[in-house]
């Protein structure tokens, strides 16, 4: 009797069995936090469909999605680079499909000659067409593109006459057509922030001096002025477009100018 | 390259103005507008008071009639060791920097206005409006110094793109900058060489032994400003006594 009794207790407990509690009370909100106002049944005398009352709160969800991605957007902005979207791509279409991989790389290409042979990368020094960027002039500040009678001394002879993106330099070099010479418009890839003055000249003899502060790897020659230009442009010799791979934000450059002991004073860039 | 920074900071950039050969001819006042891009002062900025020059040739008298003079004095920055203008920025636009100049960095300037209010010297300027030269002037701009918005504070920088410069060339050819080797445009301008330019700090230098020279003083010396823009008095043959300087 006692224990059928028990075991009744036990099930009438075991039917009433509550949650444990949990161990930690929450905090009150300091704040009470109003109330959503119901949806809005009426505008004006006119009664608004039922149908509203589940599509106001999917509305908010777009709204709030939608901040959202700005937000992301601007912030990743702020951090690093751009999220590749509505323009902010790190590369652009040239006006000539300009392959660094054929003139700066050294290894074996997609490419294949008027022959048919497989052709491998010229392996060109970046200096060979970027003349004034380990120079200490004023336009030394950047490295310039190289005039349009550059590339026409070589393609004016080398590459097939059909090759119809080096009859675009051709014709700009008034070897081909009879419209005189035009420059090409090069979009730039590379810009720095703003209020920056960056010159090329002391980055490329620290680093030549100091490889061990070198970053990234070239698929193009390791040697000369060349083989430091990956720590900020990434592998160039390897790109088909080139795109921009560091943020190059203030960010990036003090944290290299205070590991390099160089001056991080505001008058080394900003004057 | 740990000796670029110890020699970093190890210089004190100043400047000898000689007064005797001032010939007040504004040769350092062209010379410094063609230098950094500084907007050109038409009629009505110069009527408003809101015309910009970053060096500038004073005229005074000296005695009375008919022994009358004319003096000259170049006042540019003055590049205090005790900079009124410096404390006073919010935003620390106006620092001093390592190598003793007084630097004004355009992307933090929010254009208060307040260190123009605290220089004794009044040689900061504000820009009211966004400059703007004849299209034939577009290309003669200099690349190396940024143009200065609508809105910021702008003054004498020693011509830190010529410091910057010249400093790096030498240690490009491994080499020590020589003394004389960095030219202000408003030193190289001038036709007597009355402006000298250099390093405080060097005891070799010539700023340095110019420094003691018996007529060197500074500009209102009273307000303990501590200046690094020497000047040598005139020296007046006739008149006794006025080789000390009346400033």
């Amino acid at each position: 009797m006692d224990l059928e009794n028990k075991n009744k207790d036990h099930k009438s407990k075991s039917g009433n069995f509550k949650l444990p509690k949990l161990p930690i009370k929450l905090p009150k909100l300091p704040i009470k936090l109003p109330k959503p106002p119901p949806p809005p049944t009426h505008l004006g005398d006119v009664e608004l469909p039922k149908t509203l009352m589940y599509l106001l709160p999917i509305g908010g969800l777009f709204t709030l999605a939608f901040v959202g991605a700005i937000g992301s957007f601007i912030i990743t902005a702020w951090w690093g680079q751009p999220i590749p979207v509505l323009g902010f791509e790190q590369t652009f279409d040239q006006p000539i499909n300009f392959p660094h991989t054929v003139h700066a790389s050294t290894k074996q290409l997609d490419y294949k000659d008027a022959d048919g042979n497989v052709m491998v990368g010229l392996g060109t020094d970046c200096t060979f067409c970027h003349r004034t960027v380990n120079k200490n002039t004023a336009a030394g500040a950047n490295a310039y593109i190289p005039p349009v009678n550059f590339c026409a001394n070589c393609h004016g002879v080398i590459g097939s006459e059909d090759n119809v993106q080096l009859n675009i330099l051709r014709d700009a070099a008034g070897i081909i057509g009879d419209d005189g010479t035009s420059p090409i418009n090069w979009r730039r890839v590379h810009r720095l922030p703003d209020h920056v003055r960056f010159v090329h000249e002391p980055h490329i003899r620290y680093l030549s001096a100091n490889p061990e502060h070198i970053k990234g790897e070239t698929d193009g020659v390791s040697t000369g002025p060349s083989a430091v230009c990956s720590t900020c442009h990434g592998n160039v010799a390897s790109m088909e477009k080139v795109y921009q791979v560091e943020p190059l934000k203030m960010r990036q450059c003090v944290d290299c100018h205070r590991d390099n002991g160089a001056p991080t004073d505001c008058a080394t860039c900003h004057h | 390259m740990t000796t670029d920074v110890e020699k970093f900071g190890t210089r004190n950039w100043g400047m000898i103005a000689d007064l005797d050969k001032c010939t007040g001819c504004q040769a350092c006042v062209l010379a410094c507008q063609a230098e950094n891009n500084i907007p050109i002062n038409t009629e009505d900025r110069v009527e408003r008071a809101r015309s910009i020059s970053w060096i500038r040739v004073e005229r005074y008298w000296e005695g009375d009639f008919p022994d009358t003079k004319a003096r000259f004095i170049p006042i540019m920055c003055q590049h205090c060791e005790n900079a009124p203008c410096e404390p006073v920025c919010p935003v620390y636009a106006s620092y001093h920097n390592s190598e003793g100049l007084n630097v004004q960095v355009y992307n933090r300037c929010v254009g208060t206005r307040y260190c123009a209010n605290a220089c004794p010297y009044i040689v900061r300027f504000f820009n009211y409006w966004d400059p703007v030269w004849p299209e034939s002037l577009r290309n003669h701009l200099n690349p190396d110094v940024t143009i200065r918005s609508r809105g910021i504070m702008e003054k004498c920088s020693f011509c830190i793109q010529r410091i910057n410069r010249t400093s790096r060339k030498a240690k490009s050819e491994g080499r020590e900058l020589e003394d004389g080797e960095i030219q202000t445009a408003c030193s190289a301008a001038c036709g007597t060489h009355g402006i000298v330019f250099g390093d405080l700090n060097d005891p070799e230098s010539r700023v340095s032994k110019l420094r003691n020279h018996k007529r060197a003083f500074t500009l209102l010396e009273q307000f303990g400003t501590d200046p690094n823009v020497i000047y040598l008095a005139k020296i007046d043959p006739n008149k006794k006594g006025s080789e000390e300087g009346h400033h």
